[in-house]
C-alpha cells in the first residue's frame, strides 16, 4: 500500500471508528418506533460512554487481573480486526492473503476474554452466561468459515478485502441462490456475534435468560464502557462484512460509494431493529439447532457454488 | 550431527553418573536432570543448525548389531523433530528440578533421571536412525522407559494400569504396524539402512502403497493417538509424574507423527483415497478428542484428550498435504507438510506447559479435580499466568504460536478447496468445517479448564495450597518464553520449516520456490501481531489514564442478582459449563447423567452426577480384551507351580526344536548363508525378515 493511501485511510478509519455508538442508536430508535415510543436522544449512546468513562470502576473482592484485562484484550483484539476489514471502501487498512482466519480468531480472542473476566467473578449467573456465550460461538464457527469457503472459492482468494469485493458482483450473476444463502448465514452469525434477537434479548432484565447482558453484569466504569463500545464496534464490523458480501459494489464508485456504505449499514441496522421488534427470541436450547441451520445454509452454499465451477 | 552425538554422550554419561549417585537421590536427581537439560539445549542447537544450513549430515559408527549398523544421520524433518524434543526436554527437566521436593515423595529409588535420559535418548536416536534396526532399538527403548516412567508412582493401582496399558497399546502398535512396515522395505531393499528405502516401492504397486500406508497409520498411529488407538493417552498421561506427561504428550507421541512423514516420504504418490482415508480419521480424531476432553473432571486427563485432539489436527494437515500429492499440487504439499511440522512443533510447546502447570496444580493443591480447585489465580498468579498463556496458544488465538500452526491448517485447506478439481474440493471445505467446531470446542473446554481452576472463588476450603516452587516455575518459564518466540519469529520458522520439507518428494517443477511462495503468508503474520500487541498495550495505557477502580464487597464480593449470601459453592461448576456442549453431542458423546427426580412436594436430597466414558474403550477394547483373558484362562492348567513339572516343560521345548531342526533342516538347505544365520532367527517366519537379516549381516561383514 503507498503511503497516499495509509493517509487516506485515517479519516476513513476515524469515522469507522466512531459510528458504531450511532447504529445502536438507530437499532433503538427502531424498536422504539414499533414500541409507539419516541425512544432515547440519538446520541444517547455517546453520553453513555462519556458518562462511563467518567466514572470510577468497581471490583469484586473474588476478581483478579483476568477480570481487568478481559474488556481490554477483548477491545483491541475488536479494534485489530477493524484494519483487517473493509468498511467504507473496497480495501482495508492491513489486509494480506489469509486475513479471513486471523479475523475468525480474534473475535475468539475476544470472546475468550470476555467468558474468562465473567468466570473471574464467581458468579453462578455470570458462569451461566460464559457457558452459553462459548457453546454458541462454537456453534456459529463453521457457518463463519463455510461462508469464507463460498467467497474464497467465487473470487479465488484469501484475503478479505478481495473476498467481499467487486470479484463478487459476478458470482451474484451466475450463483445468486448461492449468494443469498451466504448472506442468509452471515446474517445468523452477525445476530449470534453481537447478541441480538432471537439469539440473545439485549433488552431483557431477567439474568436467567441473558448471555451477553449477564456475562458483564460485574463491569462498572470505564471496562464497561470498553464492553459497549467493543459490542457496537463488533456489530459494524461484522455487518460490513455482511453488506459487502450481499451488495457487492463496482471499484469506480470511489466516495459515492462510502456514502452507499454508511447508508447500508443503517439500513442493516434499522433490519436488525425490525427483527428484534417482530420475533422473540428462541428458547435456549433451540438455539444450537438455529446456529446448526446457518452452518447447513453455508454448505448448500458451498456445494452450489462448486457445481457452478463445474459448469 | 556433532550436537547430536553431543547430546547422546552427555545424556549417557548423565544417566549413568545419576545411577552411581543413587545412593544420595537429590544429587542424583539434580546430576540426571541437568545432562537432560543441556542434552535438550543440544539438540534444539544441532536441530536449527541444520535446519539454517539445510544440508543432511551423518555419522557412522562402526558397531555392530546384531543385524543392521549404526548409522544417524540428521536431515531437515529429524531436525525439526530435533527441535521439538529438545524444547520440551529443557522445559521438562529443568522443571523436574524441584518437581520431586515433598508432596510427590522421589519413591523408594533413584530410576527417575537414568530413565528421563534414557528417554530422551531414545527419541533422539530414533529421530535421527538411518538403519531399520537402530530405528526399532530406539523406538523399543522408548516405548519401555517411557511405560516405567508412567508407572513410577507404582504405589497407585492408577498408575500401574495406565503403564499396562500403554505398554500393550504400543506393543502392538508396533507388533502390528512398526515392524511389519519396515520388514516389507528390508525385504525390498535387501539391507537395514534407512537411505534406499526411498523408491524401494514403485508408483505402480498401488496395493502395496496403500498397505504400506495403513501399516503405518495403525502403528505409528498407535503412537500418535489416533482414534480408536488413542486409548492408552487418557489412560497414561494422568497417571504420570507431570514432566513425564509434558515429555510424553509434547514429544514421545510426535515420534509417531515422525514415523508417519517418514514413511510417506519413502512411498511414492498414493492413490487419493489414502489421504481421504487418513482425513475421515483425523476428522473423528480432533472432533472426538476435544469432545471427550470437555467431559473430563481431570485436569491431566482432559489434557491428554486435547492431544488427541491436536492429534488429529496434525493429521488433517498430513491429509490435505497427501491429496496435494496425489493430485499433484505441490503447493498443497509445503502448505499443509509446512502446517503439520508447526503445529507439532507448537502443540509440544504449549502443551508441554499446560502439563508442567496443571502438574503444579496438583504439587500445590494435591489434587486434580478440577470441581474442588478454584480461585488458584489469587494464590499462584504465576502459574495461573502460564496456565492462561498455554490455553491462549493451545485454542489458537493470536497473539501466540497455536495461531501461527493453525494459520498455515487453514491456508492449506482454504488453498485446497480452490485449487482442487471440483470432485475432491468438497472434502478440505468440510475440514474447513470441522477445524472451526474443534477450534470453537477447544475454546470452550480450556475457558472451562483455566477458569474453573484459576478463578472465582476457590470451591474446597479443606484444600490448603502450596506455593509453586522456583525451578517448576522457570521449566513453565522457558515454555511460555517459547510459545511467544514461536509467534513472533514466525518468519524465521517458516524458513526452518522449508527446510525441514527437502525430504519430501517435490519432483514438480521449481520445488524450494514452491515451498517457499507457499509458505509465505504465514511469515506476514507478524505485522497484524504486532499490530494487536501495540493496540493491547495502548488501550492498557489510555484506561491507566482515567479513573481508577476500587475493590468492594465483604466475602462474597460479587454481585450476587439481589441474592444476599452468595456462597462459593454456588459458584458455576465446570461440568456444569461444558454441558450445553455436550447435550448437542449427546447423541455421539453418549453421557450418563443421573439427575434426581422430582416426585413429591417436598423434594429430598438428591445427587446430580455426569459421567463420559471413552466409546473406543468402553466398547470395543473392554470387551475384546476381557474375552482374550477368558480365552488365554484356559491355559492356566499348563501352569501348576511345581517345579519339576517346569523343568518337564523346558526339556520338552528343547526337544521339539532339536527335532524341528533336524527335520526341515532350514539352514542346511540353503548352503550359501547357512554359516552366518544366527540360530535365534525364525526358523518358520517371515521370508521376508530372514531376508532383510541377512541383507544386514553382508553389509556389517
Amino acid at each position: 500500500m503507498t503511503a497516499v493511501r495509509a493517509i487516506l485511510f485515517v479519516p476513513e478509519l476515524a469515522l469507522v471508528l466512531a459510528m458504531p455508538p450511532m447504529l445502536m442508536s438507530v437499532i433503538a430508535k427502531t424498536k422504539a418506533w414499533f414500541g409507539g415510543r419516541v425512544g432515547p436522544p440519538w446520541l444517547q449512546p455517546y453520553y453513555d460512554l462519556h458518562k462511563l468513562i467518567q466514572k470510577h470502576a468497581v471490583y469484586s473482592k473474588t476478581t483478579t487481573w483476568v477480570f481487568r484485562a478481559g474488556p481490554i484484550v477483548s477491545l483491541a483484539a475488536l479494534l485489530t480486526a477493524a484494519t483487517l476489514i473493509p468498511v467504507l471502501s473496497n480495501e482495508s487498512l492491513m489486509g494480506f492473503s489469509g486475513d479471513v482466519i486471523l479475523l475468525a480468531y480474534l473475535l475468539a480472542l475476544g470472546r475468550m476474554f470476555t467468558v474468562l473476566a465473567a468466570m473471574d467473578t464467581g458468579s453462578s449467573f455470570e458462569g451461566m452466561g460464559a457457558s452459553r456465550e462459548v457453546t454458541f460461538g462454537a456453534m456459529s464457527e463453521p457457518a463463519l468459515f463455510l461462508a469464507f469457503v463460498v467467497m474464497a472459492v467465487a473470487t479465488k482468494s484469501l484475503q478479505l478485502s478481495e473476498m467481499i469485493g467487486p470479484g463478487l458482483l459476478l458470482e451474484w450473476r451466475i450463483a445468486g441462490p448461492a449468494m443469498i444463502l451466504v448472506a442468509g448465514a452471515l446474517f445468523v452469525v452477525l445476530l449470534t456475534e453481537t447478541c441480538r434477537v432471537p439469539v440473545d434479548d439485549p433488552a431483557t432484565h431477567l439474568e436467567l435468560t441473558m448471555i451477553h447482558e449477564v456475562m458483564v453484569l460485574d463491569h462498572s466504569g470505564p471496562e464497561f464502557a470498553f464492553i459497549t463500545y467493543g459490542i457496537a464496534l463488533k456489530f459494524t464490523l461484522l455487518g460490513s462484512i455482511l453488506i459487502h458480501a450481499a451488495i457487492p459494489h463496482s471499484q469506480e464508485i470511489g466516495l459515492f460509494g462510502s456514502t452507499l456504505r454508511i447508508a447500508e449499514l443503517g439500513v442493516l441496522a434499522v433490519l436488525v431493529g425490525v427483527v428484534e421488534s417482530a420475533t422473540a427470541r428462541l428458547r435456549l436450547n433451540r438455539i444450537p439447532m438455529f446456529l446448526a441451520g446457518a452452518t447447513v445454509l453455508s454448505a448448500i452454499a458451498v456445494v452450489l457454488v462448486l457445481m457452478r465451477r463445474t459448469g | 550431527m556433532t550436537h547430536v552425538s553431543l547430546a547422546l554422550a552427555v545424556l549417557a554419561s548423565g544417566a549413568a553418573a545419576s545411577l552411581l549417585a543413587a545412593k544420595r537421590r537429590r544429587t542424583g536427581l539434580r546430576i540426571g536432570m541437568a545432562a537432560a537439560g543441556m542434552a535438550g539445549v543440544l539438540c534444539v542447537l544441532g536441530g536449527w543448525n541444520v535446519l539454517r544450513g539445510g544440508e543432511t549430515t551423518r555419522l557412522a559408527a562402526e558397531w555392530p548389531l546384531a543385524l543392521g549398523g549404526a548409522r544417524l544421520a540428521v536431515d531437515g524433518l529429524s531436525a525439526w523433530f530435533l527441535l521439538v524434543i529438545g524444547a520440551v526436554g529443557v522445559g521438562a527437566s529443568v522443571y523436574s528440578w524441584d518437581y520431586f521436593d515433598d508432596a510427590d515423595g522421589y519413591g523408594p529409588n533413584g530410576a527417575y533421571a537414568p530413565l528421563f535420559c534414557t528417554l530422551i535418548a531414545a527419541m533422539v536416536l530414533v529421530v535421527c536412525a538411518a538403519d531399520a534396526v537402530l530405528f526399532l532399538v530406539g523406538w523399543e527403548l522408548m516405548s519401555v522407559s517411557a511405560f516405567f516412567l508412567v508407572g513410577f508412582h507404582d504405589q497407585d493401582g492408577e498408575a500401574r494400569r495406565g503403564a499396562w496399558t500403554y505398554l500393550v497399546a504400543t506393543h502392538l502398535g508396533t507388533a502390528l504396524g512398526v515392524v511389519p512396515v519396515f520388514a516389507v522395505f528390508v525385504a525390498r531393499t535387501g539391507g537395514t539402512s534407512i537411505d534406499g528405502f526411498r523408491g524401494a516401492v514403485g508408483a505402480s504397486e498401488v496395493a502395496w502403497c496403500v498397505v504400506l500406508f495403513t501399516l503405518g497409520v495403525v502403528g505409528f498411529g498407535t503412537k500418535a493417538g489416533f482414534m480408536p488407538f488413542h486409548v492408552w493417552l487418557p489412560a497414561a498421561h494422568p497417571v504420570a509424574p507431570s514432566p513425564v506427561s509434558a515429555l510424553m504428550s509434547g514429544a514421545v507421541i510426535k515420534t509417531g507423527i515422525y514415523g508417519l512423514l517418514r514413511l510417506v516420504s519413502w512411498l511414492p504418490d498414493l492413490p487419493a483415497g489414502c489421504a481421504v482415508g487418513l482425513m475421515i480419521v483425523s476428522l473423528v480424531t480432533g472432533v472426538m478428542g476435544i469432545l471427550y476432553a470437555l467431559g473430563q473432571r481431570q485436569v491431566k486427563r482432559m489434557l491428554a484428550y486435547s492431544s488427541v485432539e491436536n492429534i488429529g489436527i496434525i493429521g488433517l494437515a498430513i491429509s490435505v498435504a497427501l491429496l496435494g500429492r496425489s493430485l499433484n499440487r505441490p503447493e498443497l504439499v509445503a502448505v499443509g507438510l509446512g502446517g503439520a511440522l508447526l503445529h507439532v512443533l507448537n502443540h509440544g510447546l504449549f502443551k508441554g506447559l499446560l502439563f508442567l502447570s496443571a502438574g503444579a496444580v496438583l504439587h500445590d493443591t494435591g489434587t486434580g479435580d478440577m470441581e474442588r480447585l478454584g480461585g488458584l489465580a489469587r494464590r499462584t498468579p504465576w502459574n495461573a499466568l502460564a496456565f492462561l498463556v498455554g490455553a491462549v496458544a493451545i485454542c489458537g488465538l493470536p497473539p501466540l504460536n497455536g495461531f501461527v500452526s493453525e494459520f498455515a491448517i487453514y491456508t492449506g485447506i482454504l488453498q485446497g478447496v480452490v485449487r482442487l478439481p471440483n470432485s475432491y474440493a468438497a472434502l478440505p471445505a468440510s475440514c474447513a468445517a470441522a477445524l472451526a467446531l474443534i477450534g470453537g470446542l477447544a475454546l470452550v473446554a480450556f475457558s472451562k479448564t483455566f477458569s474453573v481452576m484459576f478463578l472465582g472463588a476457590r470451591r474446597d476450603p479443606s484444600l490448603t495450597v502450596h506455593d509453586t516452587p522456583p525451578f517448576m516455575l522457570a521449566g513453565m518459564l522457558i515454555l511460555a518464553a517459547a510459545c511467544v518466540t514461536g509467534a513472533l519469529g514466525s518468519g524465521a520458522l517458516v524458513a526452518a520449516v522449508s527446510a525441514a520439507l527437502t525430504p519430501f518428494a517435490m519432483e514438480a517443477s521449481g520445488k524450494t520456490d514452491t515451498i517457499a511462495v507457499a509458505l509465505e503468508p504465514i511469515g506476514r503474520l507478524l505485522r497484524p501481531l504486532g499490530v494487536l500487541i501495540v493496540v493491547t498495550i495502548g488501550l492498557l495505557v489510555v484506561r491507566r489514564r482515567m479513573a481508577p477502580g476500587a475493590a468492594v464487597g465483604g466475602a462474597g464480593g460479587t454481585w450476587g442478582c439481589g441474592y444476599a449470601f452468595p456462597a462459593r459453592t454456588m459458584q458455576y461448576t465446570g461440568s456444569s459449563y461444558g454441558w450445553k456442549v455436550m447435550r448437542c453431542f449427546r447423541f455421539v458423546l453418549r453421557p450418563l447423567r443421573r439427575a434426581p427426580s422430582l416426585s413429591t412436594c417436598f423434594p429430598m436430597p438428591g445427587r446430580l452426577s455426569t459421567v463420559t466414558r471413552d466409546f473406543a474403550h468402553e466398547r470395543v477394547y473392554s470387551p475384546m480384551f476381557t474375552w482374550l483373558a477368558r480365552l488365554f484362562e484356559r491355559l492356566l492348567p499348563l501352569q501348576h507351580g511345581r517345579i519339576q513339572l517346569y523343568l518337564v516343560y523346558i526339556v520338552a521345548t528343547v526337544l521339539i526344536v532339536f527335532l524341528v531342526e533336524g527335520w526341515t533342516a532350514p539352514f542346511s538347505a540353503r548352503p550359501r548363508n547357512g554359516a552366518a544365520m544366527p540360530g535365534a532367527a525364525p526358523s518358520t517366519g517371515d521370508d521376508s525378515i530372514e531376508r532383510g537379516a541377512r541383507g544386514g549381516m553382508d553389509q556389517d561383514g
